[in-house]
């Protein structure tokens, strides 16, 4: 029987599932959306690769968990932070990348990266929600769009506007206060994204600016974000084709690193040990620089190479 | 699939010195004491800021530090109706939660006294009981802030909230600004003229007293209260430095322990036995090979001020990761740290020193130049920023620190935000996520070094 291994990213408003053959090929990837930090949209993202793939939980040989989540899932074998996973998923979709920007529901992570692919240094947004995912979906709410649509709605834009990228509350008074006063939605939209884009900024600038910057993470399929903040750094933005499942695609590379080390015979409940960082490091490669001996980006094998996305 | 909550990370427990249950009872005496002061006669200060304790025990008052007051609470989980009182008198959440949660120790305590009963609306017996009221009343205020305006203004409110009737003394502490090619830390024109401007205030300060109090200050008894801190401070500094072999025998959580004896606590035999104590029981440990944490895989510097309310917290937190945070620019680099400055024939230049050499106090080159000493003598992995959301000012230089340790000793840092006392600011995954990413940024480059 072949064996696959798993990454789930359990993440505050989305659950994202990456399933590697043992060659380390993407076989299936899924993205679901079931509201907050919800068990539910794990289900269906990891249903959905299951099915993606066409294989049954059994023939899953090694889990890891990131996200928000991580610890919730009773079906991973070990967790791993989403900094160390959305790492070392950009670096597999992106080999020479040196930065990562990453615009999830609840966080924004910037994370430099080394020569060697490792996590060089990382910043993360204080608990304030501007200038994440929640950020953009209050605000979507707020001028009453699909936070779907609306990058390409404010490309539209023909002046601009502020505002706030302070507190995502003061920000969505002040855009029901710009269109009660006329402002058209492109011109707000505008402004909201610019407001997202200050934000990342002032993360990319604590750890430093490092070239190539890939972006990933549900923001990333959002043009008017990429425009933003590429005008805002002066350079531009790598986009990889699956964006938004880097953290599970990292964890599934966990997965396939503890899988090589152990054995495919090893059944994952046999690896469970005591305590947290134990858990971590027991399976001896734990966070290896194993990303950093590839030199080609990873491959898909999904029927659906634009991955497979439900949204519930 | 079932998605219930995995078994639990096995807790473990940091291995707490027992010399700390000594600190607790000594601190617990004094906040007794304290209460009990006006009985026994004595005038009592309120003061912010600079451990000037020594004058106003050679003095012979009672004294209570805005902020030990606060850290208590919090430590106690005491702090919610003094902060509670604060913010139904108008003061933002936002503002200092020091300075918020004396100012409300202010409001408690004067309506608990006997007189308030019967003038004000009584507060419940519960209130009257809670710490925040039993602090005695001020007799002088004393503002001693170093690096930081709000000092000054929560001095101001703590004036105008009794009437403005209680006699303030302001001690201007000035910045050590360090840019002169001279300039040095300790030395250079610019320090001296800084010390000499500094003692010249505290001979201000005890005339200030002398006006209250009516009596002739003691300076034969500033110079032996003075003694016996120099002598504790001395002990504690051995002690710390233990502290290098791994693993190490004490952590930074307990240091913090250890501030209250050499910062507001009576100069005294007391102090010097205690640390002579602690010293022992440290060296005991360095003997026997015992850590402060179960396994030390990770050895970590603290950047920030201390969450007051989750000490223990923290300190089993990092157990659990197998960290050991040994070291912190808090305890380690403040409350009378350059002991060897202190000439006991004439102390205050020596105090004055310590005062503007407080690591909020000092430029940031300087400060930053001796955490880095810290980080080299202890074999720091990863060094860990506490951002406090109600104190920026000791923010504003971390990001700098975080980048200078990564540039010079190549280490790992990740920064959280929390507080001193406010406890609605602290988000424990916060504190997870960041952390655990450190850790595991540092495991991977230890294995790629094994490579």
């Amino acid at each position: 029987m072949a064996a696959y291994v798993l990454g789930i990213d359990f993440g505050s408003t989305t659950g994202k599932a990456v399933i590697l053959d043992d060659e380390g090929a993407v076989v299936a990837s899924c993205v679901s959306q079931k509201g907050a930090v919800s068990d539910e949209g794990v289900k269906v993202a990891l249903q959905a690769a299951l099915q993606e793939a066409g294989i049954t939980l059994d023939a899953i040989k090694r889990c890891v968990a990131t996200g928000y989540g991580r610890r919730m899932l009773d079906i991973a074998d070990r967790t791993i932070t989403e900094i160390t996973c959305h790492a070392r998923g950009a670096v597999a979709l992106v080999p020479e990348a040196r930065m990562v920007i990453d615009i999830g529901g609840q966080d924004s992570k910037v994370i430099a990266i080394d020569a060697s692919g490792l996590v060089a240094q990382f910043a993360m947004n204080d608990r304030c929600a501007a200038g994440t995912g929640k950020f953009l979906e209050v605000l979507a709410r707020a001028v009453n769009v699909e936070i779907e649509d609306m990058g390409q709605m404010a490309l539209a834009a023909t002046e601009s506007v502020k505002v706030t990228s302070m507190c995502a509350t003061f920000a969505e008074t002040e855009v029901i206060a710009l269109l009660a006063e006329g402002c058209a939605k492109p011109v707000v939209l505008d402004g909201v994204h610019a407001a997202v884009a200050k934000r990342i900024v002032g993360l990319v600038a604590r750890v430093g600016q490092r070239d190539p910057i890939v972006m990933t993470g549900g923001v990333a399929r959002n043009v008017a974000a990429i425009k933003h903040i590429e005008e805002a750094l002066k350079t531009k933005l790598i986009i990889p084709s699956h964006p938004q499942v880097a953290g599970a695609l990292g964890a599934a590379l966990f997965a396939l690193d503890d899988l090589r080390q152990e054995g495919a015979s090893r059944r994952r409940q046999d690896s469970k040990v005591e305590g947290e960082v134990d858990q971590l490091m027991a399976a001896g490669m734990a966070c290896v620089p194993a990303c950093a001996q590839k030199t080609t980006p990873i491959t898909f094998k999904t029927r659906n190479p634009a991955a497979a996305s439900v949204a519930h | 699939m079932n998605t219930s909550t995995l078994d639990a990370p096995v807790v473990k427990r940091s291995n707490r010195l027992k010399a700390t249950k000594l600190n607790n009872k000594m601190v617990t005496d004094y906040w007794e004491d304290l209460f009990r002061a006006k009985e026994n006669g004595k005038l009592v200060c309120w003061y912010e800021g600079v451990a000037i304790n020594p004058i106003l025990q050679a003095a012979d008052l009672a004294w209570c530090h805005g902020e030990a007051a606060a850290a208590l609470m919090a430590a106690r989980n005491e702090e919610g109706p003094a902060q509670e009182a604060a913010e139904a008198a108008g003061y933002d959440r936002e503002l200092c939660s020091y300075a918020r949660t004396h100012i409300g120790c202010g409001i408690l305590s004067q309506r608990s006294t006997e007189e308030a009963k019967n003038i004000m609306l009584p507060s419940d017996p519960a209130e009257r009981r809670s710490l925040a009221s039993r602090i005695p009343l001020p007799d002088m205020i004393i503002s001693a802030y170093p690096f930081c305006s709000t000092g000054q203004q929560w001095d101001d409110m703590i004036y105008r909230q009794f009437g403005k009737k209680v006699p303030v003394f302001n001690i201007s502490l000035p910045w050590i600004w360090g840019n002169k090619p001279s300039a040095k830390y300790m030395s250079g024109p610019e320090y001296r003229e800084s010390v000499a401007f500094l003692v010249e205030q505290l001979r201000g300060c005890i005339a200030f007293i002398e006006g209250i109090s009516g009596k002739p200050f003691d300076h034969d008894k500033l110079r032996e209260i003075m003694g016996f801190i120099k002598k504790a401070a001395e002990i504690k500094i051995e002690a710390m430095r233990l502290c290098k072999v791994k693993p190490s025998p004490a952590n930074f959580f307990e240091w913090t322990n250890s501030i209250a004896p050499v910062n507001f606590l009576p100069g005294n035999q007391e102090i010097v036995d205690y640390f002579t104590i602690k010293r022992a029981e440290i060296q005991e440990r360095v003997d026997t090979g015992v850590g402060s944490v179960p396994v030390e895989k990770y050895r970590l510097f603290w950047d920030g001020i201390m969450n007051w309310n989750k000490i223990g917290w923290l300190s089993d937190k990092m157990a659990g990761y197998d960290a050991c945070m040994v070291a912190g620019r808090y305890t380690h680099m403040g409350f009378w740290h350059e002991t060897e400055v202190i000439d006991l024939s004439d102390p205050l230049d020596g105090m004055a020193q310590n005062y503007l050499t407080c690591p909020i106090s000092i430029s940031a080159p300087q400060m930053i130049d001796k955490v880095i000493e810290h980080c080299e003598f202890y074999e720091i992995d990863g060094l860990v920023l506490h951002g406090a959301r109600t104190c920026r000012a000791f923010s504003y230089p971390q990001f700098m620190l975080a980048e200078a340790v990564t540039k010079r000793l190549g280490i790992q840092t990740c920064m959280f935000e929390g507080d001193m006392v406010d406890e609605s600011y602290y988000k424990d995954e916060i504190v997870n996520s960041r952390v655990e990413a450190m850790l595991e940024a540092i495991e991977a480059r230890r294995q790629r070094n094994r490579f």
